[in-house]
Formats: C-alpha cells, sequence, structure tokens
C-alpha cells in the first residue's frame, strides 16, 4: 500500500509458552499518529518491543520504508530511521542535557572510533553541525537553561523532553512512544501533545502507546485496539469508542 | 635512597596505566573488569618469552612456549598485542548482553581459572614458579651507567610511555566516542535506539583496555625481569578498583590520586619499610586496609576525591538570556549494577 512507512506483518511475540502478541498487522502511513490502546497486558508494550527489536519476533515481518527489519538489532533499525521512548524515561542519567542530544545527533557517523582518533576538518566540521542542531532543538523545546544539568538532576516531565528531543535529533521517520505521559506534570502533557503535533507535521509518523484515553484523543489520527495480544480494532478515535470496541477490549 | 625512589616511580607508572585503562572499561564503559590484572599477566609473560630466548628442552631450567629473543621495543609490542587479543577473545563471551553483576562474576571466574591454568600447565609458562632472567630492555647499551642510573632511565622512559597512554584516554575521553561509550554505560537500550552498537562500543573499549593493560604488564617485567603467579592474584585487580574508586571513576586525573593514595602509599611503601610483627603481618593487613578503604569511599564519597568532571558548554551567543544555572550538586549513579 502506497504511503506506508511501517509494515507488520502477521507479528508474533512469544515469551517462553505465552503468546504476548499473536499474529497482528498493522501499517502506519506518512504523517499519520497512531495510538495503541488496550488493557493491561494486551501486548501493546510487546508488539512496541518488536517494532524497536527490543524483544525478538518469533513470527511475521516487520517493514521499515522497504526494509525488512525483522531481525535487524535496534541500532540498525535506529540507523534507518525508527526511534523510541520507553516506558521508564531514559536519559543517559550521567551526561548532560546537552551531551544527551549531541550523543544522539553524532551518532549515526561521528562517533566512530577511527574518526575520533583522527580528527581533522571534515570531523570538526560535523561536530560544530550537531552543536547548531542541539542547540536550536534546546530552544525549540525551552530547555536551553537545563543544557548543562545531568539527566540524574532532570524531573520526570524533563525526562520526557529530553527523550524526545534525543529521537528527533535522528531525524527519523517513525517515532514510537511508549506511554509517554506517565508521571508528568499536567502543564507538560500538554506540552508533550503540541510536540507530537509538530513533530507528525515536520513529517514523521508516531505510533503512541497510551492509557490516558484525553491524549490519544486529542493527538491520534487512528486508533489500533489491542485485547489479549490480538487487534480488535482499527478505526479513528470517534468510531472505536462509538462501536464499542474499546468498551470491549477493556472489560470483556 | 635513590634506588628506593626509582623503584617506586616504575611501579607507579605502571599501576597508573592499568588505573587508566579500568578507568576507560569500567569508568566511561560500565564494564565491570574484575579480571583486569589477567591483561597485565598476559602482557608480562609476552613480553618475556619473546625476550628470554628460546626454550631448551625438557632438561631446561625453566619451560615455556613461544620463546624467542626479539629486540627492544618489539616485546612491549608483542605485550599490547597479546592484551588486546586476550581481551577480544574474554570479550566474545564476558561482554554479551547480560546483567553488570554477572559480567564481574564472569571475569573474575576467567581470572581465576586463568591463574590456575597457568601455576598447574608447567610447561606453558613455568608454573607457579615462574619466569625469571628476562633481559633488561638495551642493558648492552647503556652498559656505561651505575645500576642506579639504569634505574632512572627506566623510570623517565616509563613515564614517557605514561604521557603517551595519557594523551590517547584523554583524547577519546573528549571525544564523539567517548561520549557515545558512556551513553552505552548509562543506559544500554536507550543507546541502541539512537543508533550506536552498545556491543561494539564496548568490545572497543575492553579491547583498548586490556591493550593498556598488557603494555604496562610488558613495562613491568621488563623492570623486574621476572614474573609468576604470585604477581597477579585476584587481589590486584581489586586495588586497582580501590584507587580508582577513591580517586575518581571517570577522571583521569582522579585516578592517578587514587593510585598515587592506594598503589604507593598503601601497598609499595610498606614493602619497602622494616618488618614488624611476625613475618606477613604487614602484607595481611595492607589487604584488610584496602578492603576497607574501598568500603570507606563508597559509603562517604562515592564519587571520589576528584569526580567526574560535568562537562558544561556554554551556549552560542544570543541566548544567554535564558540561561538559569542547573544545581551544581548531585550525582550521576555510577554503581557495578545499574
Amino acid at each position: 500500500m502506497p504511503g506506508a512507512v511501517l509494515e507488520v506483518r502477521d507479528v508474533s511475540v512469544r515469551f517462553g509458552g505465552v503468546v504476548a502478541v499473536r499474529n497482528t498487522s498493522l501499517e502506519l502511513r506518512e504523517k499519520e499518529v497512531v495510538g495503541l490502546i488496550g488493557p493491561n497486558g494486551a501486548g501493546k508494550s510487546s508488539l512496541l518491543g518488536a517494532l524497536g527489536g527490543q524483544l525478538p519476533v518469533a513470527g511475521g515481518q516487520v517493514w521499515l520504508g522497504g526494509h525488512d527489519i525483522t531481525t535487524a538489532p535496534p541500532h540498525r533499525r535506529a540507523r534507518l530511521g525508527l526511534a523510541r521512548t520507553f516506558q521508564l524515561a531514559s536519559t543517559f542519567d550521567g551526561l548532560t542535557v546537552y551531551e544527551n542530544l549531541l550523543v544522539s545527533a553524532a551518532a549515526a557517523r561521528g562517533s566512530r572510533l577511527r574518526d575520533s582518533l583522527a580528527g581533522g576538518r571534515e570531523r570538526r566540521a560535523r561536530l560544530a553541525a550537531a552543536a547548531d542542531m542541539t542547540w536550536s532543538r534546546l530552544h525549540e523545546f525551552g530547555m536551553a537553561g537545563a543544557a548543562n544539568r545531568y539527566g540524574s538532576e532532570l524531573s520526570g516531565g524533563q525526562r520526557r523532553l529530553v527523550e524526545i528531543m534525543r529521537c528527533l535529533m535522528q531525524s527519523p521517520r517513525v517515532v514510537l512512544l511508549d506511554e509517554p505521559m506517565v508521571g508528568v506534570a499536567p502543564r507538560l502533557v500538554q506540552r508533550i501533545q503540541e510536540e507530537c503535533a509538530r513533530i507528525r507535521d515536520s513529517g514523521v509518523s508516531i505510533i503512541i502507546v497510551e492509557h490516558a484515553l484525553e491524549v490519544v484523543q486529542a493527538v491520534c489520527d487512528r486508533v489500533v485496539v489491542m485485547a489479549s495480544g490480538a487487534v480488535v480494532a482499527q478505526a479513528t478515535y470517534a468510531e472505536a469508542m462509538s462501536s464499542g470496541a474499546v468498551r470491549e477490549a477493556y472489560f470483556a | 635512597m635513590s634506588f628506593y625512589i626509582s623503584t617506586l616511580l616504575v611501579y607507579f607508572f605502571v599501576d597508573v596505566l592499568l588505573a587508566w585503562a579500568l578507568n576507560l572499561q569500567f569508568g566511561w564503559g560500565g564494564i565491570p573488569n574484575f579480571a583486569l590484572i589477567m591483561f597485565q599477566a598476559v602482557g608480562a609473560y609476552a613480553a618475556a618469552v619473546v625476550s628470554l630466548g628460546p626454550d631448551t628442552g625438557a632438561g631446561a631450567f625453566q619451560r615455556y612456549v613461544f620463546g624467542s629473543d626479539l629486540p627492544f621495543p618489539v616485546p612491549l609490542l608483542v605485550a599490547t598485542a597479546a592484551g588486546g587479543i586476550l581481551a577480544l577473545v574474554v570479550g566474545m563471551f564476558a561482554l554479551r548482553r547480560i546483567r553488570r553483576d554477572y559480567q564481574a562474576a564472569i571475569l573474575l571466574i576467567v581470572s581465576l581459572i586463568a591463574i590456575q591454568v597457568v601455576s598447574n600447565l608447567v610447561g606453558l609458562l613455568n608454573g607457579s614458579n615462574g619466569l625469571t632472567g628476562v633481559p633488561k630492555p638495551l642493558s648492552g647499551v647503556l652498559a656505561g651507567l651505575t645500576y642506579d642510573g639504569y634505574q632512572w632511565v627506566y623510570a623517565a622512559w616509563a613515564g614517557l610511555i605514561a604521557l603517551g597512554v595519557y594523551l590517547l584516554v584523554a583524547r577519546l575521553g573528549g571525544s564523539a566516542w567517548g561520549r557515545a561509550l558512556r551513553a552505552v554505560r548509562d543506559n544500554e537500550d536507550a543507546a541502541a535506539t539512537i543508533g550506536l552498537n552498545p556491543m561494539g562500543l564496548r568490545m572497543q573499549a575492553f579491547v583498548i583496555g586490556g591493550m593498556i593493560a598488557g603494555l604496562s604488564g610488558g613495562l613491568l617485567v621488563d623492570f623486574l625481569s621476572a614474573w609468576s603467579p604470585a604477581a597477579w592474584g585476584y587481589a590486584e585487580t581489586f586495588a586497582v578498583f580501590t584507587a580508582i574508586i577513591l580517586g575518581g571513576v571517570g577522571n583521569n586525573w582522579g585516578v592517578v590520586l587514587g593510585t598515587l593514595l592506594v598503589q604507593v602509599i598503601f601497598l609499595q611503601v610498606p614493602t619497602f619499610a622494616p618488618q614488624v610483627g611476625y613475618t606477613g603481618l604487614i602484607d595481611a593487613l595492607e589487604w584488610v586496609l584496602i578492603g576497607g578503604l574501598w568500603l570507606l569511599c563508597l559509603a562517604i564519597r562515592p564519587r571520589g576525591l576528584i569526580p567526574e568532571r560535568r562537562r558544561t558548554v556554554a551556549p552560542p551567543p544570543g541566548v544567554a538570556a535564558t540561561l538559569t544555572p542547573g544545581p551544581a550538586a548531585a550525582a550521576p549513579s555510577q554503581g557495578v549494577s545499574q
């Protein structure tokens, strides 16, 4: 199907004998925000793990913009344009906020051992470009004042922002957000919501796992409802709600 | 007195090399290398056998493999390579994606196995008696020097090597590669999602650290002329850990200070001092003190005397007004098991 940046075909994820995700298919189109919802244990985070490469896929295929990434390790998926955040905000705690972003900007090429030893004008130019990008991202998110704080010195919401900024330093095509609003102050929830819309408008596709349905309603173009490891509905938020699929998934 | 100081100086430089190797692996890479001393040992053995000349067979007074007499400084290069190769082999199974405390356990066990194998497989490296008679480098060229003079030349040579290694680790630590390595240390999964290869970066740090440790072994065996399993008990590894934790993990100068305090003052000075009490009492007390010191550091000053430097940046012109200072206190967590 044209326009699909991420395609999931018949994917299953198993933990020993337990099937966490069963023959699930979905696709993510360009500039689309999809909400992945469902009760605890529905398999949302497992599916995200299979997409990000943190969990092995037991069956099926994952395609990212024409590349079969089913068995690719996480860092290779990242280089192909897939970024993600984690349920527990995962900043680099011993790096400053500035370094958290810079390391991501330079990750693909700049941090090779050979380049770091060799020096040279090209390397310096690349680092300068990464530094510029870092500062402009920090300003965009209103975090320039915290540039020199360690990851460990941030609030839960600030960690989320750093995580999201760090994703964007990669210029990704697809971003997976795993419960980005957990532990975030209401004021920042609003901010992150706005950022999601802005990121989408800049041409990035997003899958967001979120329990807060008002957030899903506000930011998602479409929702995918999961229950017991399978997709039970794919529709717009309004359709899904009126069809009762969501109610059924949560209370069945 | 002059002999005493030049000897201490050589030990100090050798120990500083080990401390920088561990700081690279553990401080920045998060690898709990409890086998550190094994990499120094392999360098020492490698440098010894390639400068001792061929093993003369079953009747010889010491037996070993790979005997040859390569000229200085080739044995040091062999020592460096041996440390790197051993790190590559050990890293293949010890650095897999497992919890850090398991990595530590695997490395400690490997180090214990290695010392048993070397002690008991006599044909390999002359067993527990070890190797002696390793020729002093350039002793022909420098024959005009007094024994004392030679010691000082050697101390200067060790200092020169330490300077070179410092330039290397300082460059690596401040580079984009060093930053990537520290990111892997802090959160492996998150580092992978920004395109960094955690296993690859860890392996590079482990091999470079192994090479530095190997080099330190070569430098030490050339000076001592002898090497045996008694020189590389696992406790030596913990002395280096204590040194870098006391001095400041992640800071090259901090670990130099820690080495000075732990390795030189605590461990070396008493060996030159007169015996007190029964034989072995001082040695035993030293290790008790080292263990106590480690625990004390973790309880009182876990980031060390000179902590890892916060790498602050100034914003580009025009944005200074928006800045508010961040808190200066608080520390990144740096425990063995994160």
